[in-house]
């Protein structure tokens, strides 16, 4: 898979406090906010459905849970490692959305980092960032 | 002596009482200290680094904090340590009961010594189900939600335009997702970004 470049944030999964303690083990049951995870917006016709990136012109393939992406915050440079645990972001719903840094810019949200890998490659304090993701 | 500052020796330090400032740490600012530092954890699976839960004891600049996973853990405060509740503020701001996100490195007896500390923090996707002053009403996975607009401090990014204080384009059935502080007394959050859906 070819590198695709756009938006990145973070969500809460697994056990939690607040509001994210209704959030559950995600759509592969096995989601940890503590953990090195991603949901991703293709995992099954189910979960296509309902974040339907195609709707803003992306053509995500269909990754299942535990397939690993790596993604790179175009804002640093830092990237981090972390595999399927859930179906998201709603693509669609922020269609054309575009967040940049300086010329570094992403357009389109194509992933969700958990907590942990989130704040592995920037601040949790800022709820969005232009991302590159691949597979190796 | 190396140019390049170890960062785990200087957090290290700190915890133990050396004489570190957040000035002479310079790096530590969240988005230039994430970017020296290669991430080792196995993708999938736990970060040692990093701790979720919330707090049961301070004492003096350590925190005692029950994961929610029921697991106990050590935080360390240091003089180079960010601490984030709605906005950048001191340690004097966290209390017991308060829930957080933690990012640092391991000292030898087990405490991290925290790089970042981010209390009460969350990230909702939400549907405005009402709009009222100073505050919007949040379906959040089919629970309801009060969210405060914190005059001076909340904003809007509408569509990915820049963020400006003016949330008055926020429309019932639009979705958002709004980065805040959790209220653990009232279950409501304060606004700090609400990025709204075109």
């Amino acid at each position: 898979m070819a590198a695709i470049r756009g938006e990145v944030s973070w969500f809460c999964c697994g056990t939690a406090w607040g509001p994210c303690g209704t959030a559950g083990g995600g759509a592969c049951g096995t989601c940890r906010s503590g953990n090195y995870q991603h949901a991703w917006p293709n995992t099954s016709d189910a979960c296509y459905a309902i974040t339907h990136p195609d709707t803003c012109g992306l053509s995500m393939s269909r990754r299942t849970c535990g397939f690993r992406h790596y993604t790179t915050n175009l804002c640093n440079g830092s990237r981090v490692g972390t595999t399927i645990a859930d179906c998201g972001p709603q693509t669609d719903l922020f269609c054309g959305e575009r967040t940049c840094c300086g010329s570094a810019c992403g357009s389109n949200r194509i992933i969700d980092l958990t907590p942990a890998a989130f704040s592995a490659i920037g601040s949790l304090s800022v709820g969005l960032r232009p991302c590159s993701v691949d597979t190796v | 002596m190396p140019q390049t500052l170890d960062r785990r020796r200087l957090l290290a330090t700190a915890a133990l009482g050396g004489v570190v400032g957040a000035t002479g740490l310079g790096s530590l600012a969240p988005e230039a200290a994430f970017a020296a530092e290669p991430a080792a954890v196995e993708p999938g699976a736990p970060d040692p680094n990093f701790v979720e839960g919330r707090i049961s004891k301070i004492s003096g600049h350590l925190l005692l904090v029950t994961g929610s996973d029921t697991v106990l853990h050590s935080i360390r405060i240091t003089d180079g340590t960010s601490i984030w509740k709605l906005h950048p503020t001191t340690f004097d701001q966290v209390a017991i009961g308060d829930g957080l996100y933690a990012r640092g490195v391991r000292l030898p007896d087990g405490t991290l010594a925290a790089d970042s500390v981010w209390v009460n923090i969350v990230n909702l996707h939400a549907h405005i189900a009402a709009v009222g002053r100073n505050l919007l009403h949040l379906d959040h996975k089919g629970q309801r939600i009060v969210a405060h607009v914190v005059p001076g401090r909340s904003a809007a990014v509408y569509n990915g335009t820049p963020a400006i204080s003016d949330l008055s384009l926020l429309r019932v059935g639009r979705h958002v997702q709004v980065l805040g502080a959790w209220h653990p007394d009232t279950n409501e959050i304060d606004i700090a970004t609400v990025y709204a859906a075109a």
